[in-house]
């Protein structure tokens, strides 16, 4: 019970990171941090097999959203 | 409820240990997998960090290496024990895939995570405190100081080289 | 799901959407969005419709990459 206490304690600090920070590339480690945060929450809350893949895929596709607008951000930058 | 609170600072610290390991030992601080984790390294370098270790950090966001792969063995072993642990292997493996990366990293950690957290499950320790302890020690690396956290990381891939 | 939790997970959703609304650099309205969705995914998964959150986890970021298009088009 303690540790999905501690799990949404550290999500909602690192989504007012997040959204607080002033430069972008510095952005994308905290919501690294909010998408593991939240990953873990939902093992946490429902004990079931599939809430593995429901974990897993919302990783996955986190994760592949992040690298898409950093590359963006890295391709205009460069501009 | 003391107890399960020094358990979760204990699991934090070793789960810690093991993704810094694994992913230095795959040389995740030497380049960048993708241009969104070099522009990431550049901007920790521009608020005072280290390249190499801010090139670690960017390559923790762009593809899930060992410490996704940590928090999805420990979710695994939490549902459904060893056979879990090793399906969050397999679709760690796939997303790095997704994600053009060659997945040595990730899978590896994933392994080797799953049969530490099933041990620790036989000497009184449980699978959710290994999610939490994971969450924290990506927050120490993440989300506490990028100067600091970019500078230990560097300072420890120089003494690997 | 506990009171506490519920509040905590929709303070996360709304943020993200208040930032998404109200701030300028296109990146980072992008960041929101993710951290709205992530708000929202546990709501979905409490309730037991595990399947609904596959499908709204793997359709967030594909709808995120055709915005990303939109995007680049606007800075050429």
């Amino acid at each position: 019970m303690i540790a999905l206490y501690v799990v949404a304690a550290i999500a909602v600090f690192a989504a007012a990171r997040a959204i607080l920070e002033r430069n972008t590339g510095r952005r994308f480690p905290y919501a690294n941090v909010l998408n593991f945060a939240v990953a873990g929450s939902l093992v946490l809350l429902l004990d079931h097999p599939i809430t593995l893949i429901a974990a897993a895929a919302y990783f996955v596709g986190s994760t592949l959203e992040a690298n898409a607008i950093a590359s963006t951000y890295a391709g205009g930058m460069k501009r | 409820m003391l107890g399960e609170i020094l358990h979760i600072l204990a699991a934090a610290i070793i789960s810690w240990i093991l993704f810094v390991t694994v992913d230095i030992f795959f040389g995740l601080p030497e380049a960048g997998g993708v241009s969104g984790a070099t522009a990431i390294a550049q901007d920790i370098e521009a608020g005072g960090g280290d390249l190499s270790g801010g090139t670690m950090m960017g390559n923790i966001v762009c593809s899930p290496d060992a410490s996704a792969g940590t928090l999805l063995a420990a979710c695994g072993v939490y549902v459904a024990g060893i056979p879990g642990g090793l399906a969050a292997a397999l679709m760690v493996y796939i997303g790095n895939r997704i994600c053009h990366d060659p997945g040595y990293a990730g899978t590896t950690g994933a392994v080797l995570a799953t049969f530490v957290v099933y041990g620790f499950t036989q000497v009184g320790f449980a699978a959710s405190d290994f999610i939490a302890g994971m969450v924290i020690a990506i927050l120490t690396i993440q989300g506490l100081s990028h100067t600091h956290a970019s500078r230990l990381l560097g300072r420890l891939w120089r003494i690997r080289e | 799901m506990i009171f506490e939790l519920q509040v905590v997970f929709g303070l996360i959703a709304l943020a993200g959407a208040l930032s998404a609304a109200l701030l300028k650099d296109p990146y980072a309205k992008l960041i929101a969005l993710g951290i709205l969705v992530s708000g929202a995914l546990p709501f979905i998964v409490d309730r037991g419709y595990l399947d609904v959150a596959i499908v709204a986890s793997l359709i967030a970021p594909i709808s995120t990459i055709f915005v990303l298009m939109a995007v680049r088009r606007a800075e050429t």
